[in-house]
C-alpha cells in the first residue's frame, strides 16, 4: 500500500485551510483591511469620548503631548501598505533566523506563520515586530528545535521572554490551530537525487517511458545550456556539477523568495521547487519534467494537456519567485538608491501605522495578562480603565519609536 | 518524487470546498469573514478580533461533561455537542504544567499538529481545537468508550482468539502505516494509546510525542517511547532514526495481546537491553552493523553473547498466529532498524489474508463496559507519570512498575 505525494498533500492542512486562488487571497486581504480600519475608526472614536469626559477631572494634557491619534480621523493603511510591512518583517524574520543560526525550515515554518497571521490580521492590530519574534519562537518549538525562552529573548535586543510569550496564544488561534507547513525542501532534494542518478544511468525508468536509463543519460549529456541552445556534449562529471550548481541556486531561491512570496498560498510545494529549479536551470527542468512523460506525446491527449499544464503553472509560479527583471538591469547605484528607496518607503508606511493602531490592541503582555485575570475574576477589571490607557499610550509611543530598532543578537554570533 | 503537479490540486479557497465533519468546526473561520463585525461582543479590552470570534463560536459548540481520564499532558473529559447531547465527544485539556514556562506544552502542539494532518478510520479524529479565557487548549477528539487494548489484554473475563488478534493487530498496523505514509512518527505506541469506538474501531491516540520526520539530517531525542515499548536502537541513544521504532513498538503490542501480559518487561533501560536481548539475542556488530557506534551502547561480554531463542519458542508461545504469523511478528522484532519490516512491509505479508480471516469489528469481543470498570481503568492509568523537570528532551513517558504488578 501505498500514498501518492498528490493524496498527501491534498489532505494536508496547508492545502485545506491554507491554499488560494489570487483572487481569493485578494479577498481576504480586503476583508481584513477594511474590518481592522473600522475597528481603529471606532476605538478611535471611543477613546476621544472618554477624554471628553474625564478632561474636566483628569490632568491637563498639553497639544503637543496629545497622541495625534484623538484630534483627528485617522489615516489608515491600504491593503498594499500592510503587505509592504509584513514583507519587511518577513525579511527580517530570515535575517533574525540566520543570525541566530535556525535551521532552514524552522526560519520557513516561522516566515509563514507571520504571513499566515496577517491574512486575518491587520499590522495596525497587532504590531509586525513581537508577532514576528514570537512567531519565530513557536516555530522553533514546533519543528522541534529545542531552545529555551529565555535564551533566545536574551539574543534579541530590548526584547524580554515575557514579550516573545505574550501574543503566542493570540498566534497559535490566528493559525486555526493548525501548525504543520509543507515545504518544498525535501522535494528540491529528492528530485536532485533522481536527477543525478540519470545522470549517472541509473534512472529508475518510469513504466510508461519507453525509454532506457542509458538512453536518458545520454540525452541529459547533450542537453543545451540556455534554452533554444545548440546540443552540447559534456562529461558526465561536468553534468553532476551543473546539477549541483542548479540545486544550491534553487535551494536559495526556496530560502528567500519562496518563502517572502505568496507562493505557499498559491502552489504546492512540487510546483515551487520545480519553479525554483527552473529560474536555475530552466532546461534541466524541462528536461527533468518531461522524463516523467512517455516520450512522444500528442498535444491534444489528457496527457499531452496535463503535461503543457504543469509546464504553465510551474512557469507561473516561476516568475512569483523570479526576481524583478526591471530591477536586474539597473546599475549598482541605481539598484541601492532603489534599496534606499524602498526601507525610505517602508519607514513612512510605519510612520504612519504609529497613528492608526489599534489602541486596544497595544501592549500584548498586558493584553496577555488582563485576558488571563479576566478569565479568574470575571468582572473585576474596571479599576480606572482610562487612566490604565493613558499610561498604555505614553509607553506605546516611546516603544513605537524604538519600532525599527535593531532586534539583532546583542553579543556576537553565538550567545 | 511522483507525478504530483500532474494532478495537483488546484488551489480553491478554503471555504468554497465541501469539508468533512472533521474540517468544518476550523472552517468557520474562513465562512465567516464576509460578517466578522456583527458577532462581536466588546469586552473590557475592547472587540475581539476575528480568531476571537471564531474561537468563541467554535467553543460554545461544545460542553464539558464528565472527566474520562487523565494522561500526562491533559485530563480528557466526556462531551457533547450543545446541540445535540447524543453525540458526544472527548475534550481534551492541557494540564497546567509548572515545569514547563515556555508557553504552551510542547505536547500539546505536536498532537494537535499531527491529528491536524491526518485522517484514517484507524487514528484518532480531531474535530475541532478551541481555547477557554483561561488560554488553556482544548482539543475536541471523537469519543472511544470501550476501553484500550491495554485493558483488553489484560483483562481476563473477556476471552480471545487468533481471528480477533488478526483484527486488532491489522487495525493497528495501517494506523501506523498511514502515520508514516504522511512522515508522521508516533514514538508511543502502547496498548494504553490504543482506544476503542463503540464500534469495535481500534484507534491510535495520543500524539502527544509525534513528530513530522521530514527532515532526516536533524537529530531527534531518543528518550521517547514508554520503556517496555522502546526499539534498542532508542536505548543505545540514537538521535537519527525513522518508522523502525514504531514497528517496534507495534510488535510489542501484538505480542502482549497474543501473551495477554506485557512482553519485554524491566525495570530500567540497560535491564530492558537484557529483556530484549534475552528473547532476540545480542546486539553485536554481526548481526547489526553499525551498532557499536551508538552513544550509549554496551558491547556483550565475549563469553556471553546471548543466541536468539529458537523456533520452538515462538511456537510455544505464539503459536496462536501460526507459522506466518509468526514470522511477520519477528520481522517487526529485528534488531538492526535497517533491516526491520517497515509498516508497509507488515501490511503486505500473506498473514492478512490467510485464514482464520480477521474477524468484522462489530464482533469483536468487548470488555464489560459499566462505571466499576471506568473506575479501575482509572486507577491503573494513574500508573503514567512524568518524569519532572519537564524538558524537551525527557519526554518519554515511564510506566510505574510499582502499580504494573498490582
Ligand atoms: N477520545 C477518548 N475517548 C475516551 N477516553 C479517552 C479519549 N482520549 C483519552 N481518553 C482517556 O484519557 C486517557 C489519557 O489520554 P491520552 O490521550 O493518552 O493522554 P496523554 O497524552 O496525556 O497520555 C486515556 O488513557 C483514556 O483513558
Ligand atoms: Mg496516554
Amino acid at each position: 500500500m501505498r500514498l501518492t505525494e498528490d493524496e498527501i498533500y491534498r489532505s494536508s492542512t496547508q492545502f485545506r485551510l491554507w491554499s488560494f486562488t489570487p483572487e481569493a487571497l485578494a479577498s481576504l486581504r480586503a476583508t481584513t483591511n477594511s474590518t481592522a480600519t473600522q475597528r481603529v475608526k471606532a476605538a478611535v472614536k471611543r477613546l476621544r469620548e472618554s477624554r471628553n469626559q474625564s478632561e474636566t477631572n483628569s490632568e491637563a494634557e498639553n497639544g503637543t503631548s496629545t497622541p495625534v491619534i484623538f484630534n483627528r480621523e485617522p489615516d489608515c493603511l491600504t491593503v498594499e501598505e500592510e503587505m509592504k510591512v509584513v514583507e519587511a518583517f518577513c525579511g527580517r524574520a530570515i535575517v533574525l533566523g540566520n543570525v541566530l543560526e535556525f535551521p532552514s525550515n524552522v526560519i520557513a515554518t516561522g516566515v509563514q506563520y507571520l504571513r499566515r497571521f496577517y491574512l486575518f490580521n491587520s499590522p495596525m492590530t497587532y504590531e509586525p515586530k513581537s508577532i514576528m519574534l514570537s512567531a519565530m519562537f513557536l516555530a522553533n518549538k514546533i519543528e522541534d528545535n529545542k531552545m529555551e525562552c529565555a535564551d533566545y529573548a536574551a539574543r534579541i535586543t530590548g526584547t524580554t521572554k515575557e514579550q516573545v510569550l505574550a501574543p503566542e496564544f493570540l498566534i497559535t488561534q490566528a493559525l486555526r490551530f493548525t501548525f504543520d507547513v509543507r515545504h518544498p525542501f525535501r522535494g528540491l532534494q529528492g528530485g536532485h537525487m533522481e536527477m543525478l542518478a540519470i545522470a549517472q544511468g541509473k534512472a529508475a525508468v518510469l513504466p510508461y517511458v519507453e525509454k532506457t536509463a542509458a538512453e536518458f543519460q545520454q540525452e541529459m549529456l547533450e542537453l543545451p545550456t540556455q534554452p533554444g541552445g545548440a546540443a552540447t556534449k559534456i562529461t558526465q562529471r561536468e553534468l553532476e556539477k551543473r546539477l549541483n550548481a542548479a540545486t544550491d541556486k534553487a535551494r536559495d531561491t526556496l530560502k528567500s523568495s519562496a518563502i517572502q512570496s505568496d507562493a505557499y498560498f498559491l502552489y504546492t510545494p512540487s510546483q515551487i521547487w520545480l519553479a525554483a529549479y527552473l529560474l536555475a536551470d530552466e532546461v534541466l527542468a524541462l528536461f527533468y519534467l518531461s522524463s516523467k512523460f512517455p516520450g512522444t506525446i500528442d498535444a491534444e491527449t489528457p496527457t499531452g494537456i496535463a503535461k503543457l499544464k504543469i509546464v504553465a503553472t510551474v512557469r507561473a509560479c516561476a516568475v512569483l519567485l523570479a526576481p524583478d527583471p526591471a530591477l536586474q538591469k539597473l546599475s549598482a547605484e541605481e539598484k541601492e538608491a532603489k534599496r534606499l528607496e524602498e526601507i525610505n518607503e517602508v519607514k513612512a508606511i510605519h510612520v504612519k501605522l504609529r497613528h492608526c493602531r489599534d489602541p486596544d490592541k497595544m501592549d500584548l503582555v498586558k493584553l496577555n495578562k488582563a485576558q488571563k485575570r479576566d478569565a479568574g475574576v470575571e468582572g473585576k477589571l474596571e479599576e480606572s480603565v482610562a487612566k490604565r490607557r493613558k499610561l498604555e499610550r505614553e509607553k506605546n509611543e516611546k516603544e513605537a519609536d524604538e519600532f525599527w530598532g535593531p532586534e539583532l543578537p546583542k553579543n556576537g554570533k553565538k550567545a | 518524487m511522483a507525478l504530483s503537479p500532474i494532478d495537483s490540486p488546484k488551489p480553491v479557497p478554503a471555504a468554497a470546498k465541501a469539508l468533512p465533519a472533521k474540517a468544518k468546526a476550523l472552517t468557520i473561520l474562513n465562512a465567516s469573514t464576509s460578517s466578522p463585525s456583527n458577532a462581536s461582543t466588546p469586552s473590557s479590552e475592547g472587540p475581539q478580533d476575528l480568531s476571537e470570534q471564531l474561537n468563541e463560536q467554535v467553543r460554545r459548540n461544545y460542553v464539558t461533561g464528565s472527566r474520562l481520564g487523565e494522561g500526562t499532558y491533559a485530563i480528557v473529559y466526556s462531551g457533547h455537542l450543545r446541540h445535540d447531547p447524543t453525540s458526544l465527544v472527548a475534550i481534551k485539556k492541557l494540564k497546567v504544567n509548572k515545569d514547563y514556562l515556555d508557553g504552551l506544552a510542547p505536547d500539546a502542539f505536536r498532537e494537535v499538529r499531527a491529528l491536524q494532518e491526518l485522517s484514517h478510520p484507524n487514528i484518532i479524529k480531531l474535530y475541532a481545537v478551541f481555547s477557554t479565557r483561561d488560554q488553556n487548549l482544548n482539543i475536541v477528539l471523537e469519543h472511544l468508550p470501550r476501553g484500550d487494548i491495554e485493558g483488553l489484554m489484560q483483562n481476563k473475563s473477556v476471552s480471545y482468539g487468533p481471528a480477533d488478534v488478526k483484527a486488532w493487530a491489522n487495525m493497528l498496523a495501517k494506523a501506523v502505516w498511514f502515520c508514516h505514509e504522511n512522515s508522521i512518527l508516533h514514538r508511543d505506541i502502547k496498548g494504553n494509546n490504543l482506544l476503542i469506538a463503540a464500534d469495535g474501531e481500534v484507534k491510535l491516540a495520543d500524539f502527544g510525542l509525534a513528530r513530522t520526520f521530514s527532515d532526516p539530517y536533524r537529530p531527534m531525542t531518543y528518550n521517547v517511547i514508554t520503556r517496555f515499548y522502546r526499539p534498542p536502537e532508542l536505548l543505545y541513544g540514537a538521535r537519527y532514526y525513522g518508522g523502525a521504532v514504531d514497528v517496534w513498538s507495534m510488535g510489542c503490542v501484538i505480542a502482549e495481546l497474543v501473551l495477554r501480559h506485557f512482553f519485554l518487561v524491566s525495570n530500567t533501560d540497560i535491564e530492558q537491553i537484557d529483556a530484549i536481548t534475552d528473547v532476540f539475542g545480542s546486539c553485536t556488530e554481526d548481526v547489526w552493523p553499525g551498532v557499536s557506534r551508538l552513544d550509549h551502547y554496551i558491547p556483550p561480554a565475549k563469553d556471553n553473547i546471548k543466541r536468539p531463542k529458537p523456533m520452538i519458542y515462538w511456537k510455544q508461545h505464539f503459536g496462536m498466529l501460526g507459522d506466518d504469523g509468526i514470522e511477520y511478528l519477528k520481522s517487526m522484532f529485528v534488531l538492526d532498524p535497517r533491516k526491520r519490516a517497515t509498516a508497509r512491509q507488515v501490511l503486505d505479508h500473506p498473514y492478512w489474508t490467510n485464514n482464520p480471516k480477521p474477524t468484522p469489528k462489530e464482533l469483536l469481543p468487548q470488555a464489560a463496559g459499566g462505571v466499576e470498570k471506568m473506575a479501575e481503568d482509572l486507577k491503573r492509568r494513574g500508573g503514567e507519570i512524568e518524569e519532572g523537570d519537564g524538558r524537551a528532551d525527557k519526554v518519554a513517558r515511564k510506566l510505574n512498575f510499582a502499580d504494573l504488578k498490582r
